[in-house]
């Protein structure tokens, strides 16, 4: 199966910052809000990251 | 000063056997999630097991690489361990006809991540089996 770069990285991202916001953190809560500051952060890095390394050959 | 020490070694739970320890960890390392199940923790056994199983199967389909032991090669070497950690699940994948990735297929290095991932994933998913069971963690 094929999976474009994009939606293979959002997968990654999401299923990396459930396990990380179950495994750190004790109440739902807090494991909701950590998860998706970890997935955001996640997309956010790569997104930058894709940008600088556009221009380099 | 001992007062408080003497409180603080009697209010700490008792600590499990090692017996029971490896077998959770064993338990942990050869189907993601089935050390917190073991341990009551119902929907987080659940949840890891979902999160780390999609991992892997997305790596397969995927055609992520299984790396071998024989390459001579430590990254790849460290790349088999690390898929090593998810358990059952690779060894299950071979017997049924997975026959280790294809590396130019065009999503084969995803999948390859995925792969490495999911039992990186599951390997923190045992030390936290771990901590539960000695009582560090709710």
């Amino acid at each position: 199966m094929a999976v474009p770069h994009l939606p293979a990285m959002l997968l990654f991202s999401f299923l990396v910052s459930v396990v990380f916001g179950v495994l750190s953190k004790n109440t739902p809560r807090e494991r909701l809000l950590y998860g998706a500051k970890v997935f955001v952060t996640f997309v956010g890095v790569a997104l930058v990251l894709g940008w600088i390394m556009y221009p380099v050959p | 000063m001992a007062n408080k020490v003497v409180q603080e070694t009697f209010s700490r739970p008792a600590q499990p056997k090692l017996t029971t320890l490896v077998r959770l960890c064993v338990a942990a390392w050869m189907v993601p999630g089935l050390g917190h199940l073991l341990l009551g923790r119902r929907w987080r056994g659940l949840i890891l097991f979902s999160a780390i199983v999609t991992m892997f199967l997305m790596g397969l389909a995927m055609q992520g690489e299984f790396f071998s032991t024989n390459s001579g090669s430590y990254l790849q070497t460290l790349g088999y361990f690390g898929e090593l950690c998810v358990g059952l699940a690779m060894p299950a994948a071979r017997f049924f006809g997975y026959a280790g990735g294809n590396p130019l297929f065009v999503s084969a290095d995803f999948g390859t991540a995925y792969l490495v991932s999911a039992g990186m994933l599951n390997t923190l998913s045992i030390l936290d089996t771990y901590d539960i069971a000695m009582g560090r963690k709710p």
